[in-house]
């Protein structure tokens, strides 16, 4: 080898990555083709109970663990008139800056009723400031068949621990839920 | 040793309720001899008697009545704790029943001693029978004017009102049941300060069980050489005891303190035929169990404390053979659970929690780790409660495990039901089969 | 007078200390700087004992006991948790009982975060439940009263509430029923916790059990900034905490001032701010010339007010009402008298009188501290004159009737009635309807002493002669003296030279207005407070400059409105009636927020001059005091001779916006003796009308045994009743209502 001259042998390189298989992924283009790992920290959701009540009681234990203060929340009472989750407290304003998340996850680790989770939704970019402080219309799952727009009743005869215990309907996989892409 | 009926000695008589009864066979002769005393010596003469509080703590009646400061200007108050509601104990309401004038007469010179001038009766309420004889004993005592003002002449003065509680355990308890009969929810009060410096209405009063007081005119008349020549040095006297469970003759029998439990049990005809003692218990549900071998011990304050239990109100309990273990201190927990005044801490949660644990062992579900909780929690309820029902409530089960450890381990997959039939313990065990 | 107290040798841990006789264990180990975790225990009220959770060791006692009930004797050995096994094992105990039945919903608790229960069980718990059972539940919440809610489940039976309310508050109204683990605290069926007190409950309640429905989910102890402050509702002098969220106040807290509010406050200085974030004015407004009131901007607006004002300079009258800082008093005082150059200057919103002006002048302004709370529980006496302190200086109630529980002093009230508060002190009736005062006062000497206090209500000038009277008391007895306003401002007011020496007072300058005065500068004034129409003396008025936090009737009649800071928004400082300072800082700085004073300087300015600081009092002319005549209008049939205070929780516009704390407020009702009953033809429980000038109330009538008979008794500004008249007018009083 040592007679073919250095200059042949450089482009003996490149002339071999020209038949290797290329690992460029073509993004936005091909996105679909390379989804997220399934335990990706993506964008977050707040969930619901299966018959559409909000499972976020407003408690703030997110907003306390996240090291970013990325997260604003405000608790109030759910009323006989208006339910938003079962029992007696629900967040009636949440909002995530997505300027400061730094998607650690502690916020989901903290939540005591599984009401916030994380997706695999990873494009988190806009053109504003405000547009990426989510709101809690813009964080909520979606409903699915079976659910009902809150606010209404807990289901005739259950208690908000029924809820908890998952007795109400069975809770569909919250991470498998797509988000809807209109932010 | 023989039975020395004194305070049941006329209680076969038809009319050993009504005041000629009492008269007839000497009554109300001894306060006229205390109102000739002096309230001091009345004091002294208690005092050399030896007496003991009958109401289960034990505590020496002369030295009680010596703590109320006599010279003040404030109102003194006597009272009688007639609230008799330990599990086991029917000494009291048998004895306000039958002998209702020993307990007025005791009250006058009780009275007369510490310088009251009005005696409470707090009698439990599920007791209706009982409150109306007291009641008719009291009226009959005005009648005769022995009670009221100015009595026979001796210029003292004695109110005594009959007063029926709502039935409450913890009424029992001297301050508790002064709060009650203040008008209050019946709950423990902070000592100091003690009822002798300011108890009922923040006066000085003393707080005496019905058979402690009754005993007094006796002593009185016959003097402390009479009184002492019964029992023993530390617990001279005799005593009512109430003999209950799986004996032939249950019943009261007033003996010398230092009758052994074997001796009582002949007088009381035995354990049921074709039974043997499994356990027994000095004085109550609140007091440790004692085993068959013990039964040779004498029936003393001291000698009982010797044999790792207490005297308390001195109504043995025997349980033979038929008995499941974990369902007697079951049951125990349940009182204790339900009679819980709430005001602290350790007997409120742990008396809830011990009777929830035991609940799961009678239905058979208990784990042996459940056992080292429950002896835990009982050393955490002993010593840290407001009163002593919390300490009472700790008794049962750590006595119950030292010697049937087995049939708790047995209830960890059986329910006690099943190990015992729960009909052959009745006392219509015999009529079923 | 020197005190010699015993002091005892204890050991404490090891630690060597003397201390007081009779201190209790766990104030001892708290002097050391040892905590011993508590539910139960409360330096300010009786030990109870009753959650065992400070159990210690003392050597020598066989088992643990507790700290907060045992004094120290000589000599004794005590073992906290930090040396001794058995109090260790023993609280670990307690903190087992107390968590088995408690809910773990600490995230839904607005304790959550500042709870005791939550943080000794993070500090001394076990991380691991033994309790394998079901929880006992209630359901939950439950009112108390309107504003105070009750969760059973989280109840660990301290009964700290129970106890404040019997042992300080004095009513009674909340009690543990119930045995066992079903222990709870309740009410009784018809009568609601409606204490003025009962927002301490929630603050003392060392779990999440009582909580207010005003604070109810609306933050975390994270969220919140919090800033000592002051209290602006009365003249207790309160000290406070504010809790700010994102410049909104979420709460306030009483806090800790020994000498003044001790741990507690009243339900109004607690719930009743609200009006700080509501109404309120954004921008100067000025009346253009079509007489329409519009927004203008600062440098304009102040153009205006000069132009307005020089123009009518000595005739202009200065009403600053009772709600002003000492800082913002001065500022007025030297506009009005400096800059304008009157002397028609008053800061009482209310009914007053001359006698009343140099009765301030001589025996009240510029003496701080001359009596404070410390003298009220020194006292062997004092007498109340025109004065009903649960009502009108809560904090002096309490403190008054600590003082009365404890046996040293005696409370004797110069009133027409027996009221719940003069009967939770233990007070003594010298009974006295408008009429009478004067003479009753005069007859008080013979339970006064040297030792005595008399406290004198800013009602008393509604009586002509009972200040006279008032004073030759305390000449003749030997008595210290002190005037008790309604309004956190007044005293600073007076003492700051608010006071017309020499000029008219506040009712003189509303029937002078459109004559001899022909401007009014106002401060927060409520027109109904006034004696007199001060609405159409603003009609009369040539000119008339508003400054005012919120939107109210003046502002709309005002021909320039300059807005002006809420005590939230600025740094200041109230004189309470004892004329102790009580300073407070900004809660939420908010840029272009002016006080009063500065709003009066940048005014000053424009009209080229300054305001100084000068001491008013050093070179004042101080009126001699000399009673005025008694009314002699006759009292003829269907009559009777009014009197009136205001409750506590009133219709005041500083109580606005907060619903939860009205439905708590005391209902309106009239009262009448027997005799007077039985003349105006009144039936007990039925309802009564009573009239005067046109304006009329009509309310449930009581009939009060003990009461002065003529006299008719009605709160004034109620819920219920709005006749806003002075005490002393005679008034219709007929059966039926309206």
């Amino acid at each position: 080898m040592s007679k073919v001259p250095q200059v042949i042998r450089g482009f003996g390189v490149t002339f071999l990555s020209m038949f290797k298989k290329v690992t460029t992924e073509q993004y936005p283009e091909e996105r679909d083709k390379y989804p997220p790992k399934p335990r990706f920290h993506g964008r977050h959701q707040l969930n619901r109970h299966p018959d559409g009540l909000e499972k976020c009681i407003g408690c703030e234990l997110c907003a306390w663990a996240c090291p970013a203060d990325a997260i604003y929340v405000e608790g109030a009472d759910n009323t006989e008139e208006e339910r938003f989750s079962p029992g007696e407290r629900y967040g009636r304003t949440y909002q995530i800056n997505y300027l400061r998340c730094i998607l650690c996850g502690l916020c989901i680790e903290a939540c005591p009723t599984r009401a916030l989770t994380m997706t695999n939704e990873y494009e988190l970019a806009d053109d504003s400031r405000e547009k990426l402080i989510f709101t809690k219309e813009d964080l909520l799952a979606p409903l699915l068949s079976g659910m009902e727009l809150p606010p209404h009743d807990m289901a005739p005869g259950t208690t908000a621990i029924d809820y908890y215990e998952g007795k109400v309907g069975s809770s569909p996989t919250p991470t498998t839920v797509k988000v809807g892409d209109d932010k | 040793m023989t039975l020395t009926p004194v305070l049941s000695a006329h209680w076969d008589e038809a009319d050993s309720y009504k005041i000629a009864g009492y008269m007839r066979n000497g009554g109300y002769t001894a306060f006229k001899k205390a109102f000739a005393t002096g309230p001091d010596e009345i004091i002294s003469l208690v005092k050399d008697s030896g007496l003991r509080g009958r109401g289960g703590a034990g505590f020496p009646t002369g030295l009680k009545w010596s703590f109320v400061p006599q010279g003040d200007d404030k109102p003194h108050y006597l009272v009688i704790n007639a609230d008799e509601s330990e599990p086991g104990a029917c000494k009291d309401i048998p004895l306000m029943m039958a002998n209702p004038h020993a307990l007025i007469e005791g009250v006058i010179i009780a009275a007369y001693a510490m310088r009251a001038n009005h005696a409470f009766i707090y009698l439990r309420g599920e007791v209706p029978h009982v409150f109306r004889r007291v009641n008719s004993a009291i009226r009959e005592a005005y009648a005769a004017g022995y009670l009221g003002k100015n009595i026979m002449g001796s210029g003292f003065d004695l109110e005594v009102v009959l007063h029926a509680g709502a039935g409450a355990y913890i009424c029992g308890e001297e301050t508790a049941l002064l709060d009650s009969l203040e008008g209050r929810r019946g709950q423990p009060r902070l000592k100091p300060p003690f009822p002798a410096v300011a108890g009922l209405y923040a006066s000085p009063s003393c707080v005496n069980n019905v058979e402690t007081i009754a005993n007094i005119p006796y002593i009185v008349n016959n003097g402390v050489d009479w009184f002492k020549s019964f029992g023993t040095e530390k617990s001279p006297g005799f005593k009512l005891f109430a003999v209950s469970g799986h004996v032939n003759r249950p019943g009261i029998y007033e003996a010398p303190l230092g009758i052994t439990m074997r001796e009582l049990l002949e007088h009381a005809g035995g354990v049921r035929d074709g039974h043997k003692v499994k356990f027994w218990l000095p004085g109550g549900s609140s007091v440790p169990m004692l085993t068959p071998d013990l039964l040779d011990t004498p029936l003393t304050y001291e000698d009982i404390a010797a044999a790792g239990s207490m005297l308390g109100t001195g109504t043995p309990m025997i349980f033979d053979e038929t008995t499941s273990v974990v369902r007697a201190v079951t049951g125990w927990l349940a009182f204790y659970k339900h009679e819980s005044c709430g005001k602290c801490t350790p007997c409120r949660e742990g008396t809830w929690w011990l009777s929830d644990v035991l609940h799961r062992f009678e239905d058979g579900h208990g784990t042996e780790a459940d056992l080292d909780k429950l002896i835990d929690i009982c050393s955490q309820i002993a010593g840290r409660s407001f009163c002593a029902l919390g300490d009472a409530a700790a008794t049962p089960f750590p006595a119950a495990l030292k010697y049937f450890r087995d049939e708790f381990v047995q209830a960890t997959n059986a329910p006690a039901n099943e190990s015992f039939d729960p009909v052959a313990a009745t006392v219509f065990a015999g009529a079923t089969r | 007078m020197t005190v010699t107290t015993q002091t005892v040798t204890v050991t404490v841990d090891g630690v060597v200390v003397e201390v007081p006789a009779g201190t209790l264990i766990i104030r001892v180990a708290e002097m050391l700087g040892t905590a011993i975790p508590r539910f139960c225990d409360h330096p300010l009220l009786d030990p109870v004992a009753a959650c065992r959770m400070c159990l210690v060791e003392i050597e020598g006692q066989g088992k643990p006991q507790p700290s907060c009930a045992v004094t120290v004797s000589d000599g004794m050995v005590i073992k906290t948790q930090h040396t001794s096994e058995m109090a260790e094992k023993a609280q670990a105990g307690v903190m087992e009982f107390l968590l088995i039945n408690h809910p773990l919903d600490c995230p839904i608790c607005d304790k959550g975060g500042e709870c005791p229960l939550q943080n000794q069980a993070m500090t001394n718990g076990q991380g691991e439940t033994r309790f394998e059972g079901t929880k006992r539940t209630f359901p939950k919440p439950i009112n108390v009263s309107a504003q105070v809610l009750l969760d059973r489940e989280r109840c660990v039976s301290c009964a700290r509430c129970t106890r404040f309310a019997d042992q300080i508050a004095g009513d009674p109204f909340i009690e543990l029923l119930e045995r066992g683990a079903k222990q709870q605290v309740g009410t009784s069926e018809d009568q609601p916790f409606d204490s003025y007190f009962s927002g301490n409950t929630i603050q003392i309640c060392p779990v999440g059990a009582l909580t207010s429905a005003k604070y109810r989910f609306r933050s975390r102890p994270f969220d919140l900034i919090s800033t000592p402050t002051a209290c602006e509702h009365c003249a207790s002098g309160c000290a406070l905490r504010t809790d700010v969220r994102r410049s909104t106040v979420m709460r306030r807290l009483a806090w800790d001032a020994p000498e003044v509010n001790e741990e507690w406050n009243c339900d109004k200085g607690r719930f009743a701010f609200p009006y700080t974030s509501e109404g309120r004015l954004t921008h100067p407004l000025v009346r253009d010339e079509a007489g329409n009131l519009g927004p203008a901007s600062w440098p304009e607006a102040l153009r205006v007010a000069a132009a307005g004002l020089a123009g009518i300079g000595k005739s202009t009258a200065v009403l600053t009402g009772g709600r002003v800082t000492v800082e913002d008093a001065k500022a007025y005082a030297s506009f009005a008298r400096e800059v304008l150059g009157t002397n028609d200057v008053d800061f009482r919103a209310r009914a007053v009188s001359n006698e009343e002006t140099a009765f301030l002048a001589n025996h009240v302004a510029n003496k701080p501290m001359d009596v404070t709370y410390g003298d009220l529980e020194a006292a062997k006496s004092v007498l109340l004159v025109s004065f009903e302190p649960e009502d009108e200086s809560p904090i002096v109630f309490l403190r008054l009737r600590k003082a009365a529980l404890s046996g040293t002093t005696k409370v004797f009230a110069v009133a027409p009635y027996t009221s719940a508060g003069l009967a939770k002190m233990k007070g003594t009736l010298l009974a006295a309807g408008p009429r009478e005062e004067v003479s009753v006062i005069a007859s008080a000497a013979s339970h006064l002493s040297g030792d005595s206090v008399i406290l004198v209500g800013e009602r008393a000038a509604q009586t002509p002669g009972a200040l006279t009277a008032v004073a030759e008391l305390a000449a003749k007895t030997g008595a210290k003296l002190a005037w008790i306003p309604r309004r956190a401002g007044d005293r600073g007011a007076l003492d700051a030279g608010l006071l017309p020496i020499d000029g008219r007072n506040t009712s003189e300058i509303v029937s002078a207005t459109g004559s001899a005065v022909k401007g009014l500068v106002i401060g927060g004034v409520s027109p109904e407070d006034v004696d007199g129409d001060l609405l159409s003396a603003i009609d009369k008025a040539q000119f008339v400059v508003s400054l005012e936090t919120r939107h109210t009737e003046i502002t709309a009649e005002a021909d320039v409105v300059l807005p002006v800071a809420v005590v939230t928004e600025k740094a200041g400082t109230f004189r309470n009636w004892e004329g102790r300072d009580r300073s407070f800082a900004a809660v939420i700085p908010t840029p272009g927020a002016l006080s009063d004073a500065d709003v009066l300087g940048e005014l000053a300015r424009e009209l080229g001059k300054s305001l100084s600081v000068s001491d008013f009092w050093a070179s004042a002319t101080k009126p001699a005091l000399k009673a005025d005549a008694a009314s002699t209008e006759s009292v003829g049939n269907g009559q009777a001779v009014l009197s009136t205070w205001r409750h506590l929780l009133d219709k005041g516009s500083l109580q606005s916006g907060e619903p939860y704390l009205a439905a708590t407020a005391r209902v309106a009702v009239v009262r009448v003796s027997p005799a007077t009953a039985q003349k105006l033809n009144l039936v007990d429980g039925g309802t009564a009308t009573v009239s005067c000038c046109g304006n009329s109330a009509s309310a449930p009538l009581i009939v009060t045994a003990g009461m002065t008979d003529d006299v008719v008794w009605l709160p004034a500004n109620s819920e219920g009743s709005s006749l806003n008249l002075p005490s002393g007018c005679v008034v219709e009083v007929s059966q039926g209502g309206n």
